[in-house]
């Protein structure tokens, strides 16, 4: 008997898929100018479209976007769920607290650096090896950098990710000519899929996330 | 087509140019076409009929192999009940048959107690000797004589009553002895009527087990001879078999769905759930293992009981290594219904807490509906069916080997009759691709009817008989 569980134990292996199902996820926040005030309604977002998508083995990540957003403290929370449901729920719940902590704090950065968050997000994402990465950035998309930060995308940065622009506020020059919002949300489309993204989309009902975190 | 034209500034000249050189090519060609008609006419239709012919004598084949093992299939079943019938009255015989002796003694004893109390019965006391009409007599003298004469009379009188008085009392004593006799012997004869109607019944079953061996001895008398009857009897019993089992066997698919959605969610939590094994989540795998394993059981369970009979190797095992398989089966039942039970409550429990985290997570603190979780009746239901289900699907076993028994025929029957379907149309399309390729040819003629016409007022001649001919029958 043992001698024969020996002998399936590679057939069991060699039957088992070797694509990764695990899904990861960074959810870019912006704290910077006027999108500051979104935090609250993001977190809740990230609590009702994000957490419960997400299965045992998956892994998501909140990174903050300030001034200089590529920094390890702009994390602001992150887990790789546990394989069993009921811990995993566990987990869940004490991120949904830790979200709330981080919605409750009062933080407004004069500078924007997108770039920055979203290559610590990169790094993130490849490090847990999930086989669907995802990186949804809620933030108006506009960037200012502070005068000597230099944030220059590897070419493969988004290699076999999904970005999705999130709430992207409209800018009060946005109102009066709306196709440089467009513009704007081109040039990060051009910018994201140059490096390698598999996708770039733009979701203005939070709805839509649920399909698109879809397994 | 208008490259065609021969004179491209005047298409109706160019047309009739045409029309004409055609005409004239297509009188001149006229015999090979015929011939080439008639070639490519002949060639579809003995494609067409050879693959008739093939069909149908495959058709046949089959039927014939359908035939047989149908018949073999009776004559098993025949067989079968013969020998279960025979085994019947062996156990019959061999019980009536053990307590025989017995009751034969017991009949014995009763017939001769009978007998002892019958004789006692027939013993009466003596009667006295004849002194009665004497003394009578002398009793009815008159009374005139003297006293002493008197006095002896009035003796000889009382004597003559107290003897009749005592005879009649001895009478009565005998006639109570012997009613009390016969009172004894009536328990005796109502046991020998019981006794002898035990003998009747046993004897009416054994009648009535023999009319049924007859009746299955005709049944395999005909099969074995291979009647028709026999074998129509047969397949319809076979695809009435086949019906009834394929819709029990739809029902226990049913269950298995039922129980496979039981255990899935739970068993994510006893195996990892990031894993896949070809794109399924291992913890679903592991369900539907589960629910494998519980069918696999029942069929070992069945086997051993001797209901089914997937595995000829195992009947010739001996008795007690087949108890101890029929327990490891019958255990492992019951320790995966035990499972299935626990993992029911565990799924209750991580719905729960699943619908606890959405409430939550959605900022919902106050329940808007009343909580049917809050009732312990989906709990215990959930666990009584995760009991239950497991010992259901241990069932299937039955109506599986009887639909792969029947499948056989069914199989047989159906490919049969596709295949006399087959060539019964491409006969059809045999005979239509004839007469097309017929029609066709004289389409041709048509088309140069003029010509043709002008050949035989030139020549005088007749059209051909033998076209003709061909054309009518082709």
């Amino acid at each position: 008997m043992k001698r024969l569980s020996v002998l399936a134990l590679p057939l069991l292996l060699s039957c088992s898929s070797g694509k990764n199902y695990a899904q990861a996820v960074v959810a870019l926040v912006d704290v910077s100018g006027t999108y500051a005030d979104q935090k609250p309604e993001v977190v809740n977002v990230i609590k009702r479209g994000i957490l419960p998508k997400l299965q045992p083995g998956d892994s998501i990540f909140v990174i903050r976007i300030d001034d200089e957003s590529y920094k390890k403290a702009n994390v602001e929370g992150g887990m790789t769920l546990d394989v069993r449901p009921s811990k995993a729920n566990a987990q869940k719940l004490a991120f949904a607290t830790q979200m709330d902590h981080f919605a409750a704090k009062r933080q407004r950065s004069r500078h924007t650096d997108i770039r920055g968050a979203m290559m610590l997000a990169s790094e993130y994402l490849k490090e847990t090896g999930a086989g669907q990465r995802t990186m949804v950035v809620f933030s108006d998309m506009e960037e200012d950098l502070p005068r000597g930060v230099k944030r220059t995308l590897a070419p493969d940065e988004f290699a076999g990710m999904r970005i999705l622009a999130m709430n992207v506020k409209k800018l009060s020059a946005d109102n009066m000519n709306p196709s440089v919002y467009r513009q704007r949300l081109a040039s990060w489309q051009q910018q994201a899929k140059s490096h390698g993204a598999k996708e770039f989309q733009v979701v203005l009902e939070p709805e839509k996330l649920d399909e698109l975190l879809e397994h | 087509m208008e490259s065609l034209y021969l004179w491209p500034a005047r298409p109706a000249a160019s047309l009739l140019a045409l029309w004409l050189l055609s005409q004239l090519f297509c009188w001149a060609a006229r015999a090979p076409v015929h011939r080439a008609f008639r070639a490519l006419g002949r060639v579809l239709a003995g494609a067409f009929r050879i693959t008739a012919r093939w069909c149908k004598s495959v058709s046949v084949s089959i039927a014939k192999r359908d035939r047989e093992m149908v018949l073999e299939m009776g004559k098993g079943d025949a067989e079968s009940k013969v020998a279960r019938e025979f085994r019947r009255v062996e156990v019959t015989f061999a019980k009536e048959l053990g307590r025989y002796p017995e009751l034969h003694r017991k009949m014995d004893d009763l017939t001769a107690r009978i007998d002892a109390d019958y004789k006692e019965c027939g013993n009466a006391a003596p009667t006295p000797p004849g002194w009665a009409e004497a003394t009578a007599a002398v009793a009815k003298m008159p009374q005139n004589a003297d006293n002493v004469v008197k006095k002896v009379l009035e003796e000889i009188h009382n004597t003559a009553k107290s003897g009749e008085k005592k005879a009649l009392q001895e009478y009565r004593d005998s006639t109570a002895k012997r009613h009390k006799i016969l009172n004894g012997m009536a328990p005796m004869l109502k046991e020998l009527k019981d006794n002898a109607a035990d003998a009747g019944k046993s004897v009416a079953a054994a009648l009535e087990t023999t009319k049924r061996i007859d009746a299955h001895m005709t049944t395999y008398e005909q099969i074995r001879k291979g009647e028709d009857k026999a074998v129509r009897a047969m397949g319809w019993q076979s695809t009435q078999l086949f019906v009834a089992s394929l819709l029990v066997l739809g029902v226990a698919i049913g269950g298995a769905f039922v129980n496979f959605n039981l255990i899935a969610l739970p068993m994510s939590e006893l195996v990892p759930a990031g894993s896949r094994i070809g794109g399924m989540p291992v913890s679903t795998v592991a369900a539907l293992v589960v629910v494998l394993m519980e069918v696999a059981a029942g069929i070992f369970a069945m086997e051993m009981l001797g209901i089914t009979s997937f595995f000829p190797k195992l009947d010739l095992l001996p008795a007690s290594r087949r108890r101890i398989i029929l327990a490891v089966a019958v255990g492992g039942l019951l320790l995966l219904a035990c499972i299935e039970c626990s993992l029911a409550v565990l799924r209750e429990q991580l719905v729960e807490s699943a619908t606890a985290l959405k409430q939550s997570l959605a900022g919902v603190h106050e329940k808007a509906v009343a909580d049917p979780a809050a009732s312990r009746i989906p709990v215990v239901g959930q666990a009584v069916l995760g009991f239950i289900l497991p010992w259901i699907l241990a069932m299937v076993a039955v109506p599986l080997e009887t639909l792969i028994a029947t499948g056989g025929h069914i199989f047989l029957t159906l490919t049969a009759g596709v295949l006399a379907l087959v060539g019964t149309g491409a006969r059809l399309l045999g005979h239509a691709s004839r007469y097309l390729v017929e029609g066709a040819r004289h389409l041709y003629d048509i088309y140069i009817v003029l010509p043709l016409q002008i050949e035989r007022l030139a020549t005088g001649a007749r059209p051909s008989i033998s076209t003709a001919k061909q054309g009518a029958r082709p």
